[in-house]
């Protein structure tokens, strides 16, 4: 979904003077191809081309500029600056990632803090769509995009982080403290989110909290590792993109997410684009991580308990008037879809039951 | 016309006649998002007194059950307190006050009575979120 370039015409004077005073030697600064694109339910993103004239030669840069409007899904866990150190970490690792250019907190600017990073070339079809599902069918079919996938996982989950200088996001100690943190963070979305009790989420978060599986394992996790927030190019992935969830810990935590039903409608193939098995042996061949499957089926309840923490946000911003887009008041009937999914998992239905 | 009926029969206005119309793709969204909106609402209106006789009926099945198993055997004070409560009170808050409970206090209520207990618990709330299902969907 995508709003009229016109709708945020006023805006785009204001991008324009703040792009001007980052290349103040050059002239003919313009903006063109301005199109404003909703990806995610957290940041408003634009994307356009900066022409300008340098020392005699006329270029256009690409850029995508991100802004902060203060009612994003994750509330006080939204933080922009955060996303703009991480692009920094990792540009200088075999990731492939949109280089940052520009982070500002003074809302003067801009009317909130953005930052503005490169436009990377690739084309993000998104999975839930008709036109989007063909698009990776037919990828999975001719195979690149596929290996892609998990190479660049793979490439993700082996990088040096403390090398790259991610350790700011908090190194969880060995144990249990990484889900322990997890479900803290979610638990706090919830409170704030000021929604009526529910029972199966009181019982999921007690399930959860009885049940953590130990992890020693620490490296970069992303969180929402999937199909919609992977840029592709020549069916290859081009840039790893939405850095809003990412944390250091248990890489079953991505591994969990691309296994998920959660992210494949009506198909076996993983995120829509991965034979199952493929996953696997190529994902153990290239990280040299064995997948723990029961680590997995405990991440995907970790993240029953996660999904219904954003419905209970979104729904809770429409109806607090902080937002009037109707996609995040229709989320308040997801958070019982969600809950009858985590009640099938606990065992409600079966006589053998999760306890 | 029921109230559940009107805002179905808006909902199918928007659907099919107004969303259509808009060319700008962001309004245009919008306004299906919104019939999509009548629509679960309407019918969880439609639904709501026949579901809230199902829920009271269950509620009092589920407060019978655990109070005879309260009075079977010793449990530990604050799971019998929770019951006490939740027979008085009959809401959402105070029964996630008792799973917490029961889970808090697991070890002494030993494993098969809190197994016991807990699934009971859950059939309750596995006949509320099907309900719930009927519209949500």
């Amino acid at each position: 979904m995508s709003a009229t370039a016109s709708e945020d015409a006023p805006l785009q004077p204001r991008i324009l003077e703040y792009l001007r005073s980052q290349f103040p030697d050059a002239t003919g600064h313009a903006l063109h191809d301005v199109q404003r694109i909703a990806v995610g339910w957290s940041h408003e993103t634009w994307l356009f081309e900066l022409g300008l004239e340098e020392h005699g030669f006329v270029r256009r840069l690409g850029l995508c500029l991100r802004r902060d409007p203060g009612n994003a899904l994750l509330r006080h866990l939204s933080d922009l600056e955060q996303q703009f150190r991480v692009l920094q970490c990792l540009e200088a690792t075999a990731l492939p990632t949109p280089k940052p250019y520009w982070f500002e907190s003074d809302p003067d600017i801009l009317g909130a803090p953005f930052l503005v990073m490169e436009k990377v070339p690739g084309i993000c079809p998104s999975p839930w769509g008709r036109d989007g599902r063909a698009f990776y069918r037919d990828a999975a079919q001719r195979g690149r995009l596929p290996t892609s996938f998990t190479q660049t996982l793979a490439t993700l989950h082996t990088l040096d982080w403390r090398a790259a200088g991610l350790d700011f996001l908090g190194v969880p100690s060995p144990g249990t403290q990484f889900v322990e943190r997890e479900i803290a963070k979610w638990r706090e979305l919830i409170d704030v989110s000021d929604h009526a009790p529910e029972p199966i989420l009181t019982d999921l978060i007690c399930w959860l909290e009885a049940n953590i599986p130990p992890s020693d394992r620490v490296t970069l996790v992303h969180g929402a590792y999937r199909t919609g927030n992977l840029l592709i190019e020549d069916d290859r992935v081009s840039a790893v993109l939405d850095w809003e969830l990412q944390v250091l810990g248990d890489p079953m935590y991505d591994v969990a997410y691309v296994l998920s039903d959660l992210n494949r409608e009506g198909t076996p193939l993983l995120s829509n684009l991965v034979e199952r098995d493929a996953f696997f042996r190529d994902y153990e061949a290239l990280t040299g991580y064995a997948i723990d499957e029961a680590a997995c089926r405990y991440y995907d309840a970790l993240y029953a308990m996660r999904s219904v923490a954003f419905w209970m946000s979104a729904s809770g911003l429409y109806a607090a008037g902080r937002s009037d887009d109707l996609r995040l008041a229709r989320t308040a009937w997801s958070v019982p879809v969600v809950l009858a999914r985590a009640a099938r998992d606990l065992g409600y239905w079966i006589d053998a039951r999760k306890l | 016309m029921t109230e559940g009926e009107l805002l179905l029969r808006i909902a199918s206005m928007l659907r099919q006649d107004i969303a259509p119309a808009i060319d700008a793709e962001y309004p245009k969204t919008q306004a299906f998002m919104a019939a999509v909106v009548l629509q679960k609402l309407g019918q969880q209106i439609a639904l709501a007194p026949e579901h809230a006789r199902a829920a009271a009926a269950d509620s009092d099945a589920l407060i019978t059950a655990l109070t005879a198993s309260a009075a079977a055997a010793s449990i530990p004070e604050g799971v019998r307190r929770t019951i006490t409560e939740l027979g008085r009170k009959r809401d959402a808050a105070t029964l996630c006050r008792l799973i917490e409970a029961l889970y808090a206090n697991r070890t002494a209520l030993g494993e098969r009575r809190f197994v016991e207990m807990l699934a009971r618990v859950r059939e309750t709330l596995r006949a509320d979120i099907e309900r719930r299902m009927d519209y949500a969907e």
